[in-house]
């Protein structure tokens, strides 16, 4: 699945250790995510979605 | 993690390590005493390896989890929902390849292979699978 993660991370300037502090996740979970190799479950999906201020759909897209 | 779930893993964790030392402790006396050769040694010693190893990853995965591996945090339980379902994923592969492997050792056993080779080549086997299998599944997701 694909998503914006990476964009949004680095337009506020956090490196993926930080956002993994924030989101109480590591660092290798945000990679993966951030590159599709792993596909959060719903419940990070959205504290994600809420850290940025924004919603799933908008972030995560199926294509 | 909170400070309740951080006390009931530090309990749960003191309460493996004390029966880890008992099994290890008892077992290798018993082996020692009535198993072959240096068996009791090796159970020994192998078994204060594999403590001294998950000692060392729990270490580091509670004092600098940004250091940690996958496999340190997955194995203490210590880790995110990533680490948790690739253990998950490779257990099911161990699960998966030791009715085959099991059934392969008995075939061999039945047709008169020592039975004490078969038993150490069976627990290398699915060593191997679990260890290729985590390796595998972290690399792809």
């Amino acid at each position: 699945m694909k998503n914006t993660v990476r964009q949004l991370r680095e337009l506020r300037g956090l490196s993926q250790r930080r956002l993994g502090e924030l989101l109480g996740v590591s660092r290798q979970t945000i990679n993966s995510i951030e590159t599709g190799r792993y596909d959060p479950s719903l419940p990070l999906a959205i504290a994600i979605a809420r850290y940025f201020g924004s919603t799933v759909e908008e972030i995560f897209h199926v294509d | 993690m909170s400070t309740e779930s951080a006390t009931r893993h530090r309990i749960a964790l003191a309460l493996g390590l004390a029966a880890a030392i008992t099994v290890l402790v008892s077992g290798g006396l018993l082996l020692r005493e009535y198993g072959p050769g240096n068996m009791g040694n090796g159970f020994l010693v192998g078994g204060l390896i594999a403590i001294a190893v998950a000692g060392l990853s729990w270490w580091r995965s509670t004092t600098r989890p940004h250091t940690a591996t996958t496999f340190e945090r997955a194995a203490t339980l210590t880790g995110d929902e990533r680490d948790d379902a690739i253990l998950t994923r490779a257990l099911a592969h161990l699960g998966l390849w030791a009715l085959p492997l099991t059934g392969v050792a008995a075939a061999a056993i039945a047709v008169g292979a020592p039975v004490h080779m078969v038993l150490a080549l069976l627990m290398f086997c699915q060593l191997a699978v679990v260890t290729v299998a985590f390796v595998v599944i972290n690399r792809r997701n």
